[in-house]
This record gives C-alpha cells, sequence and structure tokens, in this order.
C-alpha cells in the first residue's frame, strides 16, 4: 500500500498506509492528523492543507496548476518552493511513498 | 508576519499566532456502532427562547446532548463542534440533498447546496475561479468600494439622529454587491431584496405558509425570466461575474437558474448581517474598537471572530443515507439532521474556556460559520473582502465614532438564520 509520513513541527512523525489515489489532505483529517484542516474539501478554495513536500519526492509530483498556485499565496505560514496543497496530491503508481512537513499554522 | 501576507489578496492580518494542537474527531464516518449511547430526547428546547437568543440553549444542548433528537424539530440536533465537523467530512454518510427540501421548494429548482458529488462538484467547480480571492481583488474589490461609497453618502444624507445601519447601509449595500457579483446586470436594488427574502423566507417556510409558497412562485417567474435572457447575453459578452462563468461553462440552463437562484437567497441576508454584527460587536468591545482603529491590519480578524461569535447562518440540514453513529449516539438512515454550526462555534472544547467570548486576539482556529467541506461557503472570500476589508473598514473612515445608539434599541431577530434586523447607529 502507499505511504504517507506527515511530519509535525516539533518532528514527531505519523506514518499512514493509504489506498491507491489517495490525496494528502482526505488522508489526514480521515485519520485525524493535527496541522491539516482541509476546509474546502480538496475543491482548492482554501489553503488549509498546506504542507512541505520533502524535496526528494518534487520531481513525482504533478505540476503545480492555477488554481492552487492563486492558493498557495493565501496560507497562514509561510510559502516556500517546497509548498504544496495536500488536496492536490494523490499516492498512486509514480508516488508509492511521500513524506511532508505540517506548517506551524492553516488558518 | 510571513513573507507571504503581502501576496495574498486577502491578508491575513499580522498576528499570526502558531495554531496550537488542533482537536480532531478520532475517526471518520460512524463506523464505530459497538457501545454506542441511547439516544438522549431534547423535549425543552423553546422555539420563543431560541428565536430571543439561541445561545444559551446551545450551551446546554451542548454540555448534556450534544447529538440529540429534538421531536419539536423531527431531527436529531448536533451542537459540538467535532459532530459538526465529522458531518462535513463523508457526504456519503451525511447528505446533502435531504427529502423534502424547503429550498428546492422555494426556488423551484435543485441548487448545488442540495446535491451531494459528483452533481455538487459540475455545478460548483464552474463558478469557484469567479470567487477565489485573486478575481475578487482583481475585478470585484474596486466594485464593492464604489458600492459602499453609494450608501455611506446615503447613510450621512439620513443623519446621526436618525440613521438604522441596517435599514440605510448594510441591507441595501448588500443586495447592490450581490446583483453585481452574480450578475444580475440592470435590476435594481429593491427587486434583489424581495427575490432574496422571498426565497429565505422559503427556506425557512417549515410551517407550510401557502401565502410564503405564492411569493416565492412569483419571485422564481420573475427570476427566471430574467435568467433566461442573461444567459445568452453572456454567452455573447462575458465578464467576471458568477452568471457568465455558469453560463460558458456549457451546464444545462436549469443548472444554471437554480445555483444563480440559490446564490440570490444565500448572497445578501449573511453579508448584510456581517456589517451590523461587526458594528455590534465593536460597540459593545470599545478596547478591541480602539485596536482595529489604530491598527487596520486588524479588521481581517475582527471579521473572522464575528462570523465566529455571531454566525449569520446558525443551522443547515443534512440527512443520513445509512445507520449510523456520531459521537456515540446511534442515528437510523433517512433521518433529518441539523447541523448547529452557531453552537459549534461556541464549543469550549474548540476555542476555550472563553470560547462564548467576543475576542479578537484569541488564537487562531478552524470555525464552521461558513460551513465545511465541499460545501464550504463559496462566496466566503467575497465576504472576507466586500464587508470584512471594505464596508466595515469604510464607514469607521467615515464615521470614526460610528456606534450603537443605545436610545434606540436594536432588534435580533431569528436562529436558523440570525441577524439584526435594525441597528440605530450614531457618529458625533
Amino acid at each position: 500500500m502507499p505511504s504517507i509520513t506527515f511530519t509535525q513541527p516539533d518532528g514527531t512523525a505519523q506514518r499512514l498506509e493509504v489506498e491507491q489515489e489517495t490525496t494528502l489532505m482526505r488522508a489526514a483529517v480521515s485519520n485525524g492528523i493535527d496541522g491539516i484542516v482541509g476546509e474546502c474539501g480538496g475543491q482548492a478554495m482554501c489553503a488549509t492543507c498546506h504542507v512541505y513536500i520533502r524535496p526528494e519526492y518534487a520531481d513525482a509530483l504533478p505540476e503545480l496548476g492555477a488554481d492552487e498556485d492563486e492558493m498557495l499565496d493565501c496560507t497562514a505560514a509561510e510559502r516556500t518552493e517546497r509548498s504544496r496543497l495536500g488536496c492536490q496530491i494523490s499516492t498512486g503508481a509514480s508516488l508509492p511513498e511521500i513524506i511532508v512537513d505540517i506548517p506551524a499554522g492553516q488558518v | 508576519m510571513s513573507a507571504n501576507t503581502a501576496r495574498c489578496p486577502m491578508g491575513h492580518g499580522t498576528t499570526e499566532l502558531p495554531e496550537q494542537a488542533e482537536s480532531r474527531p478520532t475517526h471518520v464516518g460512524g463506523v464505530q456502532h459497538s457501545g454506542a449511547k441511547e439516544v438522549p430526547v431534547v423535549n425543552w428546547l423553546q422555539p420563543a427562547q431560541l428565536l430571543a437568543d439561541p445561545y444559551g440553549s446551545y450551551a446546554r444542548l451542548r454540555t448534556e446532548a450534544p447529538v440529540a433528537w429534538v421531536p419539536m424539530l423531527n431531527k436529531f440536533l448536533v451542537t459540538s463542534y467535532a459532530g459538526c465537523h465529522e458531518i462535513e467530512q463523508d457526504q456519503s454518510i451525511f447528505s446533502a440533498n435531504v427529502s423534502g427540501s424547503t429550498m428546492n421548494r422555494a426556488i423551484g429548482a435543485h441548487p448545488m447546496l442540495r446535491k451531494d458529488d459528483p452533481e455538487h462538484a459540475t455545478d460548483r467547480l464552474a463558478v469557484n475561479p469567479v470567487l477565489r480571492p485573486k478575481n475578487i481583488k482583481e475585478a470585484w474589490a474596486e466594485v464593492f468600494a464604489r458600492n459602499a461609497d453609494i450608501y455611506l453618502d446615503e447613510l450621512e444624507d439620513v443623519g446621526p439622529d436618525n440613521a438604522d445601519l441596517n435599514r440605510d447601509y448594510a441591507a441595501p449595500l448588500a443586495a447592490k454587491n450581490l446583483g453585481d457579483l452574480v450578475g444580475l446586470k440592470d435590476v435594481d436594488v429593491q427587486t434583489v431584496r424581495t427575490w432574496s427574502h422571498d426565497f429565505i423566507a422559503g427556506i425557512g417556510n417549515v410551517l407550510d405558509d401557502p401565502e410564503i409558497w405564492r411569493r416565492c412562485e412569483a419571485s422564481t417567474e420573475q427570476a427566471d425570466a430574467l435568467i433566461n435572457e442573461l444567459i445568452p447575453h453572456y454567452q455573447l459578452h462575458p465578464n467576471a461575474s458568477m452568471l457568465s462563468a455558469w453560463a460558458n461553462s456549457g451546464l444545462p440552463d436549469a443548472n444554471i437558474a437554480a445555483n444563480v437562484k440559490l446564490s440570490i437567497s444565500g448572497g445578501m441576508n449573511e453579508p448584510q448581517h456581517m456589517v451590523t454584527n461587526i458594528v455590534w460587536a465593536l460597540s459593545n468591545h470599545p478596547d478591541q474598537r480602539e485596536q482595529v482603529l489604530a491598527d487596520p491590519t486588524r479588521w481581517t480578524a475582527v471579521f473572522d471572530e464575528a462570523v465566529r461569535w455571531l454566525s449569520p447562518i446558525g443551522m443547515y440540514p443534512r440527512e443520513t443515507t445509512v445507520d449510523t453513529v456520531l459521537e456515540g449516539v446511534r442515528i437510523p438512515a433517512g433521518s433529518g439532521i441539523a447541523v448547529v454550526v452557531a453552537a459549534a462555534n461556541h464549543d469550549p472544547a474548540q476555542f476555550g474556556e472563553n470560547a462564548a467570548d467576543f475576542d479578537i486576539s484569541r488564537p487562531k482556529k478552524s470555525h464552521l460559520a461558513f460551513g465545511a467541506g465541499v460545501h464550504l461557503c463559496a462566496g466566503h472570500w467575497a465576504a472576507k473582502s466586500a464587508i470584512g476589508q471594505i464596508a466595515v473598514p469604510k464607514a469607521y473612515e467615515r464615521f470614526p465614532g460610528l456606534r450603537i445608539e443605545e436610545s434606540r434599541p436594536g432588534q435580533w431577530a431569528g436562529w436558523v438564520f440570525r441577524g439584526l434586523t435594525s441597528l440605530p447607529v450614531t457618529w458625533n
């Protein structure tokens, strides 16, 4: 099964095994991961599932969409070159595992 | 303040308090049937008390029975933050496509707010680009500011001895902004208000008053006639409005008309009430009023706290599709659910022991004033801009002494939808 590891700002990590084609946002919200809100349910209408992607997984990600790019300007924590919205990234054949860092705030 | 706050068209204010550990449901969906409690039945709710001030009843419900069967309403009332939040995480269990929807009858159609995905998403995704922060800032902020100036002039003409902030500013401004953003073109403000009031009365017409249904039918007929003219118009002359986006989306005309009428229903009273709610809250908290007038970057926090503290939409419906368990309470399939977000927004488990207080400096936490999940209010960025950053700050710029006039009391009304129907103000 694909796996997603969420690392909190204090360094604690939680690894989830998830179904194929599960978004990072849905996996986090369904499993009670602190620090991912997912307020709009995955429509790129908020910026509350902001994550920092570990660089070693950057090449496996889908391209940044225009809607996602716009919403990433509205994150509560600082946007960096590693910033993505968790609702726009799914596990799958090209992304069997990923490690992300959760920012200090989402709202 | 993080570097990117300058980039977001809506801003985040300057007080970037780190978020503390969020309370979260430990599971999503009601699959853990073992150990479920007997269903608590609540017969003590008084309609008159709810209408006068529902927050005392909400506090008692949250403490004694946060998921309760209320025979008077023929629904389960959910008043805890955790319960309301969990509902919005799974539309396959808690459907928005509720039986006997008064909304569908009021507007004579089936809008996206009463659909689940994927049908909901087809309607919703077409209009989301209009309502994201960038388009709101670039295409609409100037319009919202111009409209605010128009009605501030009218408020000034009425004068500080007679002004009613709802009647003379909030209500006509909200209708004007809505008509422009939806793209109703030349429809006058009074007509927008009439349609919106009729649809809202229909949505709340649980007692089946035939006169209310008659008015809904008349407004539906008028609105449909206009929408049928405007769809081909916007196909030839697209602009930044919601109707234009829908007209060019390839959706059937019936879907477009349903969602335009939904927008007319849901896009006026709430921004209107937020104008008066904020002035009421700041008038009653002069220290916080001073803070925001001294530091305008605090308006973002003022809006966010006011919409949590006095949520204009107090409750909305869902319906279970299967037998489930919510917060330990067994709920059969086909049950009506009342998601009481106004109660959830005062839940100490989410907002701390001072949850019932207005405090613009409280630690930032997610609230449910705009709902959550796929039905998160489509207009929430528009409201933050039009009201939180424009209408209210401009009113205080024009009248720095703006405050409620105690000698002419205001009037609160409603609990499903709650706001000030009158708010006398002065400024000298």
